[in-house]
């Protein structure tokens, strides 16, 4: 018998050959596969949740890494109390804030010696020049003015926002130019800061809406053309930015008592989803606490460095444009912002949110973008083009392709592989310039992502790419997505037929959120609860009504513990994250 | 695709094409999977001293307390509040006088019928010890409801 079998058994060379290589596939198959950027142990528990709900409520959810029982964290750092703490001037090295290059200050003695350029005068020192030249020139009383800031993105609407706080002068903001003619009736603004383009139309709006006898003052960053400056009318003063913040320097400066954290330093007015123009009153415990929330979106290993730059596609007119624009501040970074993220332009202008427009903010002498905030839209062009580009190399591309695919599956993705250096780096050079090479992550808020796209995009990319959900009431973000979840589900549709956007994440890390309107009976059964979010924390401003409509006040106004309403409908999985319902 | 490329590069010889159809309730079967239920969370209700009774853990169910109009769901303390618990007495009833005097006998006990004690004629210390417990239960234990008198239910 065992003769039998010996025969049939022989070994010769081949046979163990052959067999090493079987060995070898079997376990290079099953060690060699990509490790998961982030373990999906992780990923199945994103949010802390309460243990109890009311009646018609689900339980409240907190972000995992705060916990039920955490505190929120307050503010990036133990020091940043106020507006004005986020400047910090020991950070060393230069920045570039959309065009203008900012330097530590040197006008401290002790450095003087080892300044080896002739002292610059610092971002501080320019904040308090703009400061004492509005209160002297503009006529402006710290902490009864106010101002209506109709300024794009740039160094003089920070300057602004940064002077007019530490003087206790509230300022408003408009999300969009619409809202102008209704905000300047309800609110009389002390003073006005404008482009000098935009100039001749203020006049006409001011000589419209406003009588004879009512003394205006507004100021101009830039030049107004000399036809403007023939039209003023005797009411109004016209002042330069560039006078204003000369005064300031020349004289002496007008020191305000510090402004207490729970002071509103400004009122961003936007458009609800119910067509009610409303505004955000914003503290600088507000701004501080989104400035820690933007801060933990990046996880700790590649956290924000004043290596980084920032572009946004938020304006800063808006709650959460305003607070990148600070994290940039706070973080050292460099910052500038996208063309089509300007809230004010002449005539019609069409923006398209394509891969160029997302580019877009190197236009600014600023160096190439590591981080950038856009839209969905901007994502979505950007993921098309790249795979479009990719998609030429005919040969190697399905296999690029093929691998990233099977990389995600698995949750790993890097940008530093093969495949990458092979198709996909030259894809993504062609499509974002300079820019593919130094971007490091990309957070995008501002819609629903489809769920379709996620993975391309994330292939195409390959970075972390963040979903965040925001909203004009909350500075920081009220929804983010871990920044290493690659988790991609099959494709779900709602009642109505229309498909499930991509799942976004737990709660902001100071923020608690919770649904109302919840159906009892089907939550109990175990389904996933739907309602209306309603958020509490730090982050959270008040809600004002532009007057003329009725307010209506909350019976919790008084209340440190009320909930805020977002108009927002969704749903939360069970594994602790949320999907924004479209409809 | 020859065989050769596939050894060569593992990871892409067989990648999933489509994404299984139904989404994997272990993270051992596969990346993108979502936990089969939601954690559990119980309904904040108003209880009366009468329905609040049945919950006494002797059916095998939930066991609830009340102080100081707080329903406590004790369950995971069965074995203090259960039915041979040393504390078993409270089960299912309002327990703030017992907790306020630090006693377990049973006239510390309301009868169910009657209106919610008042707890009046407690002294500070007494008031703040039944607070004291207050805070410990809130910890160790969930918060599930409250409760009214039999007529305000």
């Amino acid at each position: 018998m065992a003769l039998s079998i010996a025969e049939y058994l022989v070994t010769d060379d081949l046979t163990v050959l052959l067999g090493l290589i079987a060995a070898t596939v079997f376990l290079v198959n099953n060690l060699y596969k990509p490790q998961p950027l982030v373990h999906p142990i992780l990923l199945g528990r994103q949010s802390d949740v309460g243990r109890a709900r009311n009646p018609g409520e689900s339980a409240v959810y907190r972000n995992y890494g705060t916990g039920l029982m955490g505190r929120f964290p307050l503010r990036p750092n133990k020091d940043v109390h106020i507006l004005a703490d986020l400047v910090r001037p020991e950070n060393e090295g230069p920045r570039t804030l959309w065009a203008t290059k900012v330097k530590p200050s040197c006008l401290n003695e002790s450095r003087l010696f080892t300044c080896h350029r002739l002292p610059t005068i610092g971002f501080q020192d320019r904040i308090a020049a703009v400061g004492t030249g509005l209160l002297r020139l503009a006529g402006l009383k710290a902490q009864e003015s106010t101002v209506l800031l109709l300024l794009n993105d740039s160094i003089e609407f920070l300057l602004t926002d940064l002077a007019l706080a530490s003087h206790s002068i509230l300022s408003y903001t408009l999300s969009s130019s619409t809202l102008l003619t209704s905000v300047l009736d309800s609110h009389r603004p002390s003073a006005i800061v404008t482009h000098a383009f935009m100039l001749p139309a203020i006049l006409e709006l001011l000589y419209e809406h406003t009588e004879r006898s009512v003394q205006h003052t507004i100021v101009v960053v830039g030049e107004p053309s000399a036809q403007a400056l023939a039209s003023v009318a005797s009411n109004i003063t016209i002042l330069k930015f560039a006078d204003v913040e000369r005064e300031g320097v020349r004289t002496q400066k007008i020191l305000s008592p510090v402004p207490k954290p729970s002071d509103v330093f400004t009122v961003s007015f936007y458009e609800a989803e119910n067509g009610l123009i409303q505004g955000a009153q914003l503290t600088h415990a507000n701004i501080t606490a989104g400035v820690a929330a933007i801060h933990s979106l990046l996880p700790a290993a590649n956290t924000f460095t004043p290596l980084d730059t920032i572009t946004s596609a938020h304006s800063l007119s808006t709650t959460y444009g305003r607070t990148i624009g600070y994290t940039a501040l706070y973080e050292g970074t460099s910052f500038s912002t996208l063309v089509s993220s300007a809230t004010y332009h002449i005539g019609d202008r069409h923006d398209t949110l394509d891969s160029k427009d997302a580019i877009s903010g190197t236009q600014y002498p600023i160096p190439s973008p590591t981080v950038l905030f856009v839209r969905p839209e901007h994502l979505k062009a950007i993921a098309t083009d790249v795979i479009k580009q990719g998609a030429r190399s005919w040969l190697l591309y399905p296999f690029a392709w093929r691998h990233k695919v099977s990389g995600v599956t698995e949750g790993f993705v890097t940008k530093e592989g093969l495949w990458d250096r092979v198709v996909f780096d030259g894809a993504r050079t062609k499509v974002l310039g300079p820019t593919a090479a130094t971007l490091r992550a990309v957070i995008v808020s501002g819609g629903p992502i489809e769920a379709s796209l996620m993975t391309p995009a994330r292939i195409a990319l390959s970075v972390p790419i963040v979903n965040v959900v925001s909203h004009s009431l909350v500075s920081g973000p009220l929804l983010a997505s871990h920044a290493f979840d690659l988790q991609d589900f099959a494709p779900e549709k709602t009642k109505s037929g229309a498909l499930l956007p991509a799942h976004t994440g737990p709660p902001g890390v100071n923020v608690e959120v919770k649904l109302v309107g919840v159906d009892d009976e089907a939550v109990e059964n175990g389904a996933d609860p739907v309602g209306v979010v309603f958020v509490r924390g730090p982050p959270v401003g008040k809600l004002v009504n532009v007057e003329g409509y009725v307010d209506v006040p909350s019976e919790n106004a008084s209340e440190e513990d009320a909930w805020t309403g977002i108009g927002l409908r969704a749903k939360v999985q069970s594994n602790g994250s949320f999907v924004v319902l479209t409809d | 695709m020859g065989l050769h490329l596939d050894f060569e590069l593992p990871a892409s010889s067989s990648p999933r094409r489509r994404k299984p159809t139904t989404t994997p309730n272990e993270f051992k079967a596969g990346y993108s999977w979502m936990p089969k239920s939601h954690p559990p969370t119980v309904l904040f209700k108003t209880y009366t001293p009468k329905t609040l009774v049945p919950f006494d853990g002797n059916d095998g169910g939930r066991i609830l307390l009340a102080i100081n109009g707080i329903v406590f769901d004790v369950t995971a303390g069965r074995n203090f509040y259960g039915p041979n618990g040393m504390y078993g007495n409270f089960a299912g009833r309002d327990a703030s006088r017992g907790m306020a005097k630090q006693s377990f006998d049973l006239e510390m006990l309301t009868p169910i019928d009657q209106p919610l004690d008042k707890l009046e004629d407690l002294k500070p210390d007494e008031i703040d010890n039944m607070k004291g417990w207050i805070d410990h239960f809130s910890n160790k234990y969930i918060i599930c409801g409250k409760l009214v008198g039999n007529d305000q239910a």
